[in-house]
């Protein structure tokens, strides 16, 4: 005889259960309970899609909000009376909305983590004992540099199989109604499953779904335009996040929902053409709801070919060249010359009046190995953009490289005179003439890694050669007694057709460097070698600057050569990329 | 530091006297200013950290002025900067009416050629 339970979607589900001699598992105890919780706020649906994302305290409170008399008694029925079998955790769960005084649940026999409580006293949970806890505040990181999967290790779990009070700090810290992901990392490296909630028990949720704007691009395409996040493998706002596109030309509003990733799904289309100007507002579904206050505005590019808009939000300036009060001391100004003009050639790079020396050096030094590499890494979009690709490891599919694909236009950061700060050509500083490769892929660099600030307090040259070429950048190092391997190296490097740079060392010996002709500090790209007639094996290098070099080089083009034994007293690395 | 020379354009205004000179003594040396932490995922040997060289007063004996008045010998002081002096570096010198000297490399920022053209106009 079936239990007479009196609530018709629960009594229908029970029967089900009953019928396929199935048992009650956590799903289906979530399932049945969701039937209770529809008086919560949510609809029966939505509350067995909302469950799931909850925390056990979380699912406990909106369960009882919605739940009936008649429903509380349908459930000791099920409980105490009831013919299908309950797992002990869906027991533990029935008991503790009937308020039975169940014991907490016990550490998950599979290890996985699970998160109990609300974040008032930060995340707490268990998992498999030694388990470190990794964490990432979605809500939180859009609009800096993070992936979603940037975790940062938040506890480690005891002995007991539990954690307790773990927080995010910094600009991670965790807010009323913030998405955080969370996982366990095992002893041996490998991970468990993600689990990700909606903190709680924090307060008002104030903090709206930030937007990556300038991750955003609007391409028209066949009469409609194609949305698209111009970096993928970085947020455009938080998981499920709404984002109203509003055509200023039409007045048409389009509201997009982004997928757990916080990014687009593929083929997301707005009405318009090019030229149409969007603003964009967003909601986290409790703030800005009205979508009342935008984020930004978006122009489609390609206008009637008058000028090329301005889409794209160009990489912060080095807090070098902030004024006192935080502001810019340089705008921008629209370049508009050629990609390239004769091919790519090593006096191209010329570093700016910023501390990246690592990037024009190891640039260059590609440029001089191998300029084919940078001619298909740059992409002219023929409406004023360009689209840089670079390479990313992906730890995910075993450290293979992975493409990154970073949109820039030409606005370049000028000094008064309309030259730029930055990046630039050798030869022509033109706006409408200087060659822009170099400057176009130094911005996209700046963009990738989030500024140029990211970008201007130094790094090494091998690390960019990783990131152009997508093959293993290494370093070696140089000292005085080991020249014949490092001579050995620069040779077997060049001859295999890879870049070197070296690279000097820092201010704490200075001293050794004044008149030497050579910089401290300072990354350069090793370009030539040779064994002279009396048998000195000579090194030739290249200044980034594009000039200064010791005395005795000819012109003064920052080429030059040196004896491996003042290469190995002034020098502390070679940096390279293996074939 | 490694950041390029400043534009001369910007710093010869600012020099009352440019001078071919050479280091004869170093007569103090300040504190070394501290090291900026590692960023993430930088090695030690990273290159153009925001690195300097403690602050300096030396004596330079002057050979030749292009720029301001006569002068046989100078004490001046060389900034927190990315580069030290020693006796006998020489080379020109760009030095302001606070008489520090000028230009992020001091003797090795900017060679004569340049300089000679540039004060010419």
């Amino acid at each position: 005889m079936p239990l007479p339970i009196s609530d018709r979607r629960l009594s229908q589900l029970y029967r089900s259960l009953e019928a396929s001699n199935g048992k009650i598992d956590d799903a289906q105890a979530l399932k049945l309970l969701a039937e209770v919780a529809d008086r919560s706020g949510w609809s029966a649906a939505s509350a067995q899609r909302g469950l799931p994302t909850l925390s056990r305290d979380q699912q406990l409170a909106a369960i009882k909000r919605g739940m009936t008399a008649n429903e509380k008694a349908d459930l000791v029925k099920i409980l105490d009376q009831g013919t299908v079998r309950l797992d002990p955790s869906a027991r533990s769960m029935f008991e503790a909305v009937l308020d039975r005084q169940a014991p907490p649940p016990p550490p998950p026999p599979d290890g996985n983590l699970r998160v109990t409580g609300d974040q008032a006293n930060g995340l707490s949970g268990f998992a498999k004992p030694g388990d470190k806890i990794e964490a990432i505040n979605l809500s939180a990181a859009p609009t800096g540099r993070l992936h979603t999967d940037d975790t940062t290790v938040i506890a480690t779990v005891g002995a007991d199989g539990k954690f307790t009070a773990a927080k995010l700090t910094g600009d991670q810290a965790i807010k009323e109604g913030d998405i955080i992901r969370m996982r366990a990392r095992h002893a041996d490296g490998t991970t468990g499953d993600w689990v990700t909630l909606r903190a709680t028990g924090l307060g008002r949720d104030t903090r709206n779904a930030e937007v990556a704007i300038f991750r955003i691009g609007l391409t028209e395409n066949a009469g409609q335009i194609d949305v698209s996040n111009i970096n993928a493998s970085r947020q455009v706002s938080e998981p499920g996040a709404k984002l109203q596109f509003t055509n200023v030309r039409t007045g048409e509003k389009t509201v997009v929902t982004l997928n757990a990733e916080g990014t687009f799904d593929p083929g997301v289309k707005l009405n318009g053409k090019a030229g149409d100007t969007f603003n964009v507002a967003s909601t986290d579904g409790t703030n800005n709801s009205d979508f009342s206050v935008q984020v930004g505005k978006l122009q489609v590019p390609g206008a009637d070919g008058s000028g090329v808009p301005d889409i794209i939000k160009d990489p912060a300036l080095h807090k070098d060249e902030l004024d006192s009060n935080g502001n810019p001391r340089f705008s921008t100004r629209r370049f508009t010359g050629p990609l390239f003009k004769d091919g790519v050639s090593l006096e191209d790079p010329v570093q700016g009046q910023i501390g990246d020396c690592y990037f024009p050096s190891a640039v260059a030094a590609i440029a001089y190995q191998n300029a084919q590499a940078l001619q298909d890494a740059i992409e002219d979009n023929g409406d004023g953009t360009y689209t840089v690709t670079f390479k990313e490891r992906d730890w995910r599919n075993g450290g293979t490289f992975r493409d990154v694909k970073i949109k820039v236009d030409g606005d370049l950061y000028v000094r008064s005179w309309g030259g730029p700060l930055y990046g630039s050509s050798g030869g022509d500083k033109g706006e409408r003439t200087m060659e822009l490769w170099f400057p176009v892929l130094e911005k996209a660099y700046a963009q990738w890694k989030g500024s140029f600030n990211a970008i201007g307090d130094g790094g090494h040259s091998d690390v960019v050669m990783q990131e152009i070429l997508g093959r293993n950048g290494t370093s070696m190092s140089v000292r005085e007694g080991n020249e014949a391997a490092v001579f050995a190296q620069i040779k077997r490097s060049l001859d295999a057709k890879q870049p070197v740079s070296a690279g000097t060392y820092g201010e704490s010996q200075s001293a050794r460097y004044t008149n030497s002709g050579v910089y401290a500090n300072h990354s350069y790209s090793v370009i030539g070698y040779r064994t002279a007639d009396d048998g000195t094996m000579m090194v030739k290098l290249r200044n980034p600057w594009g000039e200064s070099e010791p005395a005795g080089n000819g012109s003064n083009d920052g080429i030059f050569e040196l004896d491996i034994k003042t290469f190995n007293k002034l020098y502390q690395n070679l940096m390279y990329t293996t074939p | 530091m490694a950041k390029p020379p400043e534009p001369l354009s910007e710093v010869l205004p600012l020099a009352v006297w440019v001078v071919d000179a050479e280091v004869v003594e170093v007569i103090s040396t300040g504190p070394q200013p501290p090291e900026p932490p590692l960023r993430d995922k930088q090695r030690p040997d990273a290159t153009s950290r925001n690195l300097n060289a403690p602050a300096q007063k030396v004596k330079l004996k002057v050979n030749r002025v292009l720029k301001g008045d006569a002068v046989k010998e100078l004490v001046v002081d060389k900034p927190i900067a990315g580069y030290a002096l020693k006796a006998g570096n020489h080379g020109p010198f760009l030095i302001d009416k606070a008489k520090t000297i000028l230009g992020r490399y001091g003797p090795d920022t900017y060679n004569f050629g340049k300089l000679e053209a540039a004060i010419k106009g």
